[in-house]
């Protein structure tokens, strides 16, 4: 069961956008943070069940957070939402455990999809 | 959402164009490593609000550490109207035609591999710009056409980009994208501009993209 996401981007406007995509009927609650660090903090101190991780971010950038949150929590399922969808970027981020890319600009059905594939692996996980 | 005169853009409207901006140009970079063998390192865009008579120098500052540049630059039409220039320091066109496999070492130093740079910039320049441009314009519900890019060497870059691409007085919004080619000694700018009047159509389409989340 999804209870907490964490929205990394450094853009408002994009955690806008991904928020207003989510379902707003399901009791979620959200943080936000504006960048790899910020996220990487906040992943800690309040260790959500879901992390949506932009990638091209100033202080610290993504694929760099998405490596830290796996050296904390390997199980951890951060979603990529990225505007950089150049293979290469999208083979490293799966190689580094991403559960999955998300194009931007989001969609509610891609984020209701990924929301979907989230709760089965954390069933999975959780199992 | 707040509102801002036409010759001035919100907060808001402003994030919002940098977003549009980074999706556009994460479009554009994906296209170009389709057909050249590298891989864009993007930065976060930059969106600035200026008079059209100080765009130049705001050029300038960001490539003021280079003797010599290249610059491969695109009108675009519509009702979304501006220029782009996309800058690469001098000596870069040399190895983007050697990253996209073409021409060899004999060429080097000789007339063939003068045409061969321009050829290869002008490509560059149609992919990223068209695709950044076309791309920023779909999101915005929008289509525009295009002039022929043209290239400009440039040993001075003090001297170039002239002041009179829109009036002078009049406000102008400048895109910025600063990237790299991984693992090459590659730096590239990207500046889009557009002028006052687009401003119109430019914060009704911004407003009209966003509510498509509400």
């Amino acid at each position: 069961m999804i209870k907490k996401i964490l929205i990394v981007d450094d853009s408002p406007i994009a955690r806008k956008i991904l928020k207003k995509c989510i379902p707003q009927d399901r009791g979620y609650e959200f943080h936000e943070a504006g960048n790899g660090l910020e996220g990487l903090e906040k992943f800690k101190t309040e260790t959500p069940d879901v992390t949506f991780m932009d990638l091209t971010m100033p202080v610290m950038d993504g694929i760099q957070a998405l490596e830290e949150i796996k050296k904390c929590d390997d199980d951890a399922v951060v979603i990529v939402a990225t505007a950089d969808v150049q293979v290469k970027t999208i083979f490293r981020v799966m190689n580094l455990g991403a559960l999955m890319v998300l194009k931007k600009p989001v969609t509610k059905e891609t984020v209701e999809d990924a929301l979907l594939k989230a709760r089965v692996s954390l069933e999975d996980i959780r199992r | 959402m707040e509102t801002a005169s036409n010759n001035q853009i919100t907060e808001e409207e402003k994030d919002i164009l940098q977003e549009v901006m980074n999706i556009s140009f994460g479009k554009a970079s994906a296209d170009l490593t389709d057909v050249i063998n590298a891989y864009v390192v993007l930065s976060v865009p930059d969106v600035t609000l200026l008079k059209a008579e100080k765009l130049p120098d705001y050029i300038r500052d960001d490539i003021k550490d280079y003797n010599s540049i290249s610059i491969i630059e695109q009108n675009f039409w519509g009702k979304f109207k501006g220029i782009c220039f996309l800058i690469f320091p001098s000596r870069s066109g040399r190895k983007l035609v050697a990253m996209l496999g073409e021409g060899d070492d004999s060429f080097e130093q000789s007339d063939t591999m003068a045409v061969l740079e321009k050829e290869t910039l002008i490509e560059v320049g149609n992919i990223l710009i068209g695709a950044c441009v076309g791309k920023v314009a779909e999101l915005l519900s929008e289509v525009v056409t295009y002039s022929p890019p043209r290239v400009i060497f440039e040993d001075s870059p003090k001297k170039n980009i002239s002041k009179d691409i829109f009036e002078p007085e009049s406000m102008a919004i400048i895109m910025k994208t600063i990237f790299s080619f991984e693992g090459q000694d590659i730096n590239g700018f990207l500046f889009l501009v557009t002028s006052q009047e687009s401003f119109g159509w430019l914060k009704v389409a911004l407003h009209r993209f966003m509510e498509r989340y509400e």
